[in-house]
Formats: C-alpha cells, sequence, structure tokens
C-alpha cells in the first residue's frame, strides 16, 4: 500500500501477490452480496406467493428462476401492502450500499495493484537452472536442490583453494617449475641442475643403479616423451614405477609381485593403484620418501636415498615391527621403513 | 593369489560342526572380516581300471579359480587345465574309473579381512558332515617363508594352536613362489585323511 520508492523485485512481487489475494477476497465478497441480495428477493417473492395467491397472475410460477418476470411482478405487487414494501426497499437499499462498498473497495484495491505492478519490471532469467526451478514436472525429482548444493559446494572450494593458496605462497619449498606458483628467477636456479639432465645421462645412471642393487632389478623407457620410467623389481616382495623428469623423481606407485603396470595393449599404466591394501599404504609413503629425499642440488643423491630407502621393503612380510615386535597391527604388517635407520614400524607405531 | 594355509579345526564332542562354524563365523566377523560370498572347493577320485599297477586320479575344482580344474596324481604330480577336462574325463572311463561315494566337498562364507581372504568351510563325503577345514590366504606376499610369521600371528587368533607350525604339505616348498596348485595339495591332503578316518570307522560298526 504504502509503496517506497525503492523496493527490491522480490519485495515488489511479495507486495503485487498480496495485493492480488486481498483483491480477490474483494471480488468473493461482491459475489456473496449479491447471491445474498438474489436470495432475499427470492424469498421475499415466494413468500408474497402464498400470501397473495389469489391476486398473483399464474405467471409468478417461475419467479424465483425468471429475474426479469420476478422484477415485474414484484412491482405490481408492491402496491398491495405499502408497510411491508417499504421494509423491503430499506432492505434493498442496505444491500445495495454493502454491494457499493464491497465494488469500491475493489476499484481501490485494483488501482493499489495497477500501481505496484507498473513498478514490475521484466524478470530476468539468470542461467538454465533457474528455468529448471520452474518446472512443474521437476518438483518431484532433487535435480534442483541438488544443483544447487553443487553451486554452494563448488563456492566454498574455491574459497578453501584461495586460502590454501595463500599459504602455500609463503612457503618456500617448491618442487614445481610452474610459472603460475613460482617466481621467474627462482626457475632459471633450479630447473636445469634436476631436471635437465639429458636422456643419455639418466639412462647410464640407472643402469649403474641396478648394477649395484643385487635385491633389485631397475630398468628404464621412454613410453611418455621424455620423461624417464623406471620400474623396480624387489626380489619377489613388490614392483614399483618410479616416473622421472631429469633426475626428478615426478611419481611413484608400488603394486604386487604379482601385480602389473602393463595395460592390455602393452602400454605402462603408470596411474592405477594396487589391489592391496598393503601396497596403497606403501605407495602413500614412497610418495612421502620421494620428498624427503629431495635434493635438487645433488638429483644423483637424492634418487639413490630413495631407492635404498625402498629395497627396506625386501622384509616387508618378514620383519616384525621395531617398536611394538609384532606382525600385525590392523591386520597389516609394517609398512613403514624409517628414513635414516630403515627400521620396519607399522604406521601406529611411528612416533 | 597369495600364500594360503589350511588347517582342520577340530569339533569337539558333543557339538556340532554348525554350532562351531558359527562360533568361528562370529570370532572372524568380530576380528572386523567382512563376508564376501561363498566358496566351494570339490574333490572326485578316480581310479585306473586296466593298468598293472593301480593307480588313483583325483579331480578337484575350486570356486576361487572357476575356469581351472586340477587333476592331482598321487604322486603329487599336478596337471592344471580348463574345465573342458572334465568332458575328457567322461571319455577316458574306460581307464579310469569314479570311484562310488568317495565325491567330497569342502563349502562355506568367505570373508575378506585387509589383505587377508578367509575361508571357513564344512567338509562333506557323500553328503554326510566330516569336519572343518579353515583356509587363510595372504593375497599380497607369493613366498610363504617370507609371511609364515606374519600369517602366523593371524591364524593363531582364529585356530589357535593348531597353526604352530605350517601345514605339512606346504613346509618342503616354504621357498617356492606359491601356485594355486599348492593350496589344492592342502586341501587333498585333508579330503584323504577325512577319507581314511570314514574308511576306518565304518568297519567297526
Ligand atoms: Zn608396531
Amino acid at each position: 500500500m504504502n509503496h517506497e520508492p525503492v523496493q527490491t523485485p522480490t519485495e515488489l512481487i511479495q507486495a503485487s501477490i498480496h495485493l492480488i489475494q486481498k483483491l480477490r477476497t474483494g471480488v468473493g465478497q461482491v459475489f456473496k452480496d449479491l447471491s445474498d441480495g438474489i436470495s432475499e428477493h427470492a424469498d421475499e417473492n415466494s413468500s408474497k406467493e402464498e400470501t397473495d395467491s389469489t391476486a398473483a397472475s399464474s405467471s409468478t410460477k417461475d419467479a424465483a428462476k425468471d429475474k426479469n418476470s420476478t422484477i415485474s411482478s414484484q412491482n405490481q405487487k408492491e402496491g398491495s401492502g405499502t408497510e411491508k414494501s417499504e421494509d423491503q426497499q430499506e432492505k434493498h437499499r442496505a444491500i445495495l450500499r454493502t454491494l457499493k462498498r464491497s465494488l469500491e473497495t475493489i476499484s481501490h484495491d485494483f488501482s493499489d495493484l495497477e500501481k505496484t505492478g507498473g513498478h514490475l519490471g521484466p524478470v530476468h532469467m539468470l542461467s538454465n537452472i533457474d528455468y529448471l526451478s520452474l518446472d512443474p514436472v521437476d518438483k518431484n525429482t532433487v535435480m534442483h536442490p541438488q544443483l544447487l548444493q553443487a553451486y554452494k559446494w563448488t563456492n566454498k572450494m574455491h574459497e578453501l583453494a584461495n586460502q590454501a593458496f595463500t599459504v602455500l605462497s609463503q612457503n618456500s619449498l617448491k618442487r614445481t617449475q610452474s610459472p603460475f606458483f613460482t617466481s621467474a628467477k627462482k626457475q632459471k636456479g633450479s630447473l636445469p641442475v634436476a631436471c635437465l639432465v639429458p636422456p643419455v645421462a639418466v639412462d647410464t645412471f640407472v643402469h649403474n643403479l641396478d648394477q649395484s642393487n643385487v635385491d633389485m632389478s631397475i630398468s628404464i623407457s621412454r613410453p611418455l616423451g621424455s620423461c624417464g620410467v623406471m620400474q623396480i623389481d624387489l626380489k619377489r616382495t613388490l614392483r614399483a614405477v618410479v616416473v622421472l623428469r631429469g633426475l626428478m623423481i615426478e611419481w611413484v606407485k608400488v603394486k604386487g609381485f604379482d601385480e602389473t603396470f602393463k595395460t592390455e595393449d602393452g602400454q605402462i599404466d603408470i596411474w592405477s593403484s594396487s589391489r592391496y591394501q598393503v601396497f596403497q599404504k606403501i605407495t602413500d609413503h614412497a610418495e612421502a620418501a620421494s620428498l624427503h629425499y629431495y635434493a635438487p642440488a645433488k638429483p644423483e643423491i637424492a634418487i639413490k636415498s630413495f631407492v635404498l630407502w625402498l629395497e627396506g621393503f625386501s622384509t616387508l612380510f618378514s620383519a616384525p615391527c621395531h617398536k611394538c615386535g609384532k606382525h600385525l597391527q590392523n591386520n597389516m604388517p609394517p609398512t613403514w621403513r624409517d628414513f635414516r635407520s630403515r627400521e620396519p614400524f607399522h604406521d601406529v607405531c611411528r612416533m | 593369489m597369495g600364500v594360503s594355509c589350511v588347517y582342520d579345526y577340530p569339533v569337539p564332542d558333543g557339538r556340532s560342526g554348525a554350532q562351531v562354524v558359527d562360533v568361528l563365523q562370529k570370532q572372524v566377523e568380530t576380528m572386523g572380516a567382512y563376508k564376501t560370498g561363498n566358496f566351494h572347493i570339490d574333490c572326485e577320485t578316480y581310479q585306473s581300471v586296466m593298468l598293472n599297477s593301480p593307480k588313483t586320479l583325483h579331480i578337484l575344482h575350486n570356486s576361487e579359480h572357476p575356469a581351472s580344474c586340477f587333476a592331482i596324481l598321487d604322486s603329487g604330480n599336478t596337471l592344471v587345465a580348463d574345465t573342458l577336462f572334465n568332458g575328457l574325463m567322461s571319455n577316458l572311463k574306460n581307464y579310469y574309473q569314479a570311484r562310488k561315494g568317495a565325491k567330497i566337498e569342502s563349502k562355506g562364507q568367505r570373508y575378506q579381512l585387509a589383505d587377508f581372504v578367509l575361508k571357513i568351510g564344512s567338509v562333506s563325503l557323500a553328503g554326510s558332515f566330516k569336519g572343518i577345514l579353515v583356509e587363510v590366504e595372504y593375497s599380497p606376499s607369493l613366498v610363504a617363508m617370507e609371511c609364515w610369521n606374519l600369517m602366523k600371528e593371524l591364524l593363531q587368533s582364529i585356530v589357535g594352536n593348531i597353526a604352530e607350525t605350517p601345514p605339512q604339505t606346504l613346509k618342503p616348498r616354504m621357498d617356492e613362489t606359491f601356485t594355486p596348485t599348492m593350496a589344492m595339495l592342502q586341501y587333498l591332503e585333508h579330503f584323504n585323511n577325512f577319507r581314511n578316518k570314514a574308511a576306518m570307522s565304518q568297519p567297526a560298526r
């Protein structure tokens, strides 16, 4: 009613809906008044029919149904009882007054609605999601709430990623040379040492590594372009793939000895995980180890230390935990090897 | 397929096989094992008819290797073939005949516990209950020598002191790379024991 000039579209729509409801009540009232008037009139008619049965003409029989005829018959009858008719006229006037009032309320409400409606602009749909929310067929499905949920989730993730970026950018230890994460200055400093080792030198290094380890067979291939993929078999215990960029460890996966790193068409599969929990755990630990031994200035020592650490798993199934002395903890053998002493520990028995 | 150990779990007097199986199942479930379906191992034994020195041939099937058929001679020589071998045996019936009432099987619930597979089987010979076989497999390892102590820890918490030493059949092959046949040989050993016990008790009746 009292519209402030500045109202959001939602408030406007709400106000309009409210006014429409009011208008509907008003119209309902008008119809009610009208029907009251008619029934009143019909009652009068029928009672008159009974009293003035002799005087009444035969045409009044269907009076209640035929409005015109009733009115004319009424006019004829009014003369017969003046007192009665005056009383009736008063009644009629009252009815008419009520009707008029209702009609006035309607026209008032309607002009209000017109005013409010004038402020309403066309509703701008933002995306297909909004159409989806309007689709009555979709009322029964959960798609719309799910989409909203996903949207909220994405927003939250974005926010967290930003926070993580702020925290991580304060950390100076970086392995990735992407210009998004490191300054150009640093990139120039660290790149040549570990990453830009010629493939021939890497091959020779890996060959020597293979020769010096009795328990391990190590081979290198380059199925992914310039990156070397080192495949390590440790006794009859485990197999590992180590993806190298130059002499930098980029990726490690560990699997059981009866599993394979080959896809059905003979390609090397560096992605799939072991089906055994114990080797999934060791993969996690090996990733941690590749970071621990990371030394961009002395990449050869880094790889040698990593391989030596991995060799510690030759006793994976036979060595008990150094701390608790047992083989099994949570039905798993000691999957951790200390970085310095290579002593076996259960995941939960590490300090 | 990792290292498997099969043990004969004794049924104490006055208790039914079903009761003991139930207790064992409850026990492994308490340890955190979850059901991964049923398993089934059967053995049919054939006798040579024409040869001067009679020979015995055992045909075993294992639901863990549904496409395979294990043919084992008494000498321990083993042939692993696909299931078409069953048809071949019926063609050889003039030379090898199935011993009547000798079909023996172990079946029951299969469980997974971390990387362990546990099988609690009721053994029945020609339809009547004979005993319980418990199999524990440690899937990631292929050498019994390496993982025996580790398996012993788990085995002893299920079957107790019966698992003090590795199974007899496995002992001479502890350092070999484990194969499915080595599990079948253990089952055959137990099946033969059950049959002998049944044969011994029969004349006494
Ligand atoms: Zn421990």
